[in-house]
């Protein structure tokens, strides 16, 4: 008989390793704990995932995952709750791992899914980040919203994605001596690899089992899971062109800073009303890309905000100038900060009088920051790159970032998100009727 | 050669193979899958009517996140379609999505050809002559399709 361990939290205390059998009732589980604790079976209630497990359950059928964490509480099994599980569906109450939270097509209610054939795909995904480092399938879990212990039996189980990442909308009893909760506060953990009690992990909505067999948008290959955009016409992408897609996107800062949202992407194929609302999502970028994502994000946040980007050197500290005045002190502020001290609107250091012209300041001779030794060394580098800079981008005539041209015509379009400003390549002006007839292409 | 070509690349060119669009042919390179030998009947009741025009089609490394590169190889008399055969079109630039197909970019093409836009030019001496005198400059984008895209 497959036997696996779990781990028993014994009123919301100390929680303590118990190796079980699957066939076993939970009855027979009683047994044991009560013989360990020294109490009566009868007086201790196991609860897991939102219910209170009933003594005539079998262990495998309870959605037991190896390592599990179950909640013992003493007092006896109260006949109500039992009576509203019972009476809530059929035989078998529902189990939060088999929960469907997805709209299903034909109209048939959510609670209704959790057998036959969906029964085989996952039905939520969550990015692992502590582990996997992945889109992995997902396991609910609930809490009570008071005292944050997994002893909490839901009135009611979730029937909709709204249901578990809204607080407050299913109440239930909390059974930890001394609470009074009656909230019930959802969660989600990697189903991929038992869990701390920690390891919690961000739902990805938008992932879902390719139940239909839809070809990705992109690359036309039937794959699961795919990502559903939520737009009118729900297109759907395969996650590796969804990754290939936001990594395209990134490299171009083609993200949009959407003041609610964040810094987001629409579906592919530029849906009205279609950003992603979970930026969690962008997790699939991976450790690396994703820390360059929130960057950006923070980025082009401060810029949206009216403020700056510090131009010191590896600095590039977000800061937001009070006032009228073009003089800006980078603070030192612990490890923030570089104590430059530069003009708002030209990025050079701090000046009297007016900016120079853009050109000459961008790459003038002088030094930009107050050397250092350090800095000092790596100076002929840095004039390198700076040549390499000079040689190859020109100042947006609006926002004065540098741009690459790498290639196409001489109509620009400003890449940063915010500006889009539209120029011509050899005029540096606004981009007019003139650039487009006589040299659009050069 | 074929079989490291994208899924994408291969089932679009066999859709285009099986079921071509009507007015337009879209044939792969035998040397290269990712560059197409494009043939556009000009449409009808507009100036290009009766003609054939070449294009040459190459799908970059990175498509379908791109926008294929496309270029017309017969000289043609278009306010939108400069004397290299460049092609003035917003979805093989900033509006390219990866929902946007060969198949979608040919037919728009089609229909620039239907509906020339003087307004947005990229060869300004033909768009003001398509604004200045249009009946003058219908009779010389027939001209021109007679003489480079018809066989005599």
């Amino acid at each position: 008989m497959p036997t696996m361990q779990v781990f028993v939290r014994f009123n919301s205390h100390h929680s303590f390793p118990v190796d079980v059998d699957s066939s076993w009732s939970v009855l027979q589980l009683k047994e044991v704990l009560a013989a360990r604790q020294q109490v009566p079976p009868a007086e201790i209630r196991i609860i897991f995932a939102g219910r209170e497990l009933r003594d005539s359950f079998i262990i495998g059928e309870c959605d037991l995952a190896s390592h599990s964490i179950v909640h013992v509480v003493r007092g006896r099994p109260q006949l109500s709750v039992e009576a509203q599980v019972s009476s809530s569906s059929s035989q078998e109450p529902q189990s939060l791992t088999r929960v469907d939270l997805n709209p299903q097509e034909d109209g048939a209610s959510a609670s209704n899914t959790s057998h036959g054939a969906a029964h085989r795909h996952p039905h939520f995904f969550v990015y692992c980040k502590q582990q996997c480092k992945d889109v992995q399938p997902g396991k609910l879990r609930v809490s009570c919203a008071t005292c944050k212990q997994g002893t909490l039996t839901l009135n009611r189980g979730p029937g909709s994605w709204d249901d578990v990442l809204l607080p407050g909308r299913i109440q239930g009893r909390c059974q930890s001596q001394g609470c009074q909760g009656t909230v019930a506060e959802f969660y989600f953990k990697c189903a991929a690899h038992p869990t701390q009690e920690e390891d919690t992990a961000a739902a990805l909505y938008m992932i879902k089992s390719n139940t239909q067999d839809v070809p990705c948008m992109v690359c036309e290959e039937v794959s699961t899971p795919l990502i559903l955009f939520e737009c009118e016409d729900a297109h759907t992408s395969c996650l590796d062109c969804f990754h290939t897609y936001c990594t395209t996107r990134l490299n171009d800062r083609q993200f949009v800073q959407d003041a609610t949202l964040g810094y987001t992407l629409p579906c592919p194929a530029e849906c009205e009303d279609s950003l992603i609302k979970e930026v969690h999502h962008f997790r699939v970028l991976g450790d690396e890309q994703y820390e360059r994502y929130q960057r950006f994000g923070t980025e082009e946040c401060v810029l949206q905000m009216g403020g700056v980007l510090c131009p010191g050197r590896g600095c590039g500290a977000g800061l937001l100038p009070e006032g009228e005045t073009r003089r800006v002190e980078c603070v030192r502020q612990g490890a923030q900060g570089c104590g430059l001290v530069f003009c708002k609107d030209c990025l050079e250091p701090f000046h009297q009088g007016e900016c120079r012209p853009q050109m000459e300041q961008l790459f003038g001779a002088e030094n930009r920051i107050a050397v250092d030794p350090e800095s000092a060394l790596r100076s002929r580098w840095e004039r390198e790159s700076e040549e390499t800079v000079r040689q190859t981008t020109k100042p947006c005539p609006n926002c004065k970032a540098p741009v690459e041209k790498n290639g196409g015509c001489m109509h620009m379009t400003c890449p940063r998100a915010q500006c889009r400003y539209e120029w011509c390549w050899l005029c540096e002006t606004a981009w007019n009727r003139d650039c487009q007839g006589d040299h659009w292409f050069g | 050669m074929m079989a490291s070509l994208p899924r994408r690349i291969i089932k679009e060119t066999q859709r285009l193979t099986h079921e071509p669009v009507p007015g337009i042919s879209a044939i792969p390179d035998e040397q290269n899958a990712r560059y197409f030998h494009v043939d556009v009947m000009g449409p009808s009741e507009s100036p290009f009517e009766g003609g054939t025009f070449k294009l040459e089609l190459f799908l970059p490394e990175d498509y379908p996140m791109a926008p294929p590169k496309v270029r017309f190889m017969t000289k043609i008399y278009h306010p939108n379609i400069d004397k290299l055969g460049r092609i003035c079109l917003d979805i093989l630039k900033d509006k390219w999505s990866p929902a946007l197909q060969i198949r979608t970019v040919l037919l728009s093409i089609q229909a620039l050809l239907s509906a020339p836009n003087p307004d947005d030019p990229l060869a300004n001496d033909v768009a003001e002559q398509w604004k200045v005198n249009e009946s003058h400059a219908i009779e010389t984008a027939k001209a021109w399709t007679r003489l480079y895209a018809m066989k005599s």
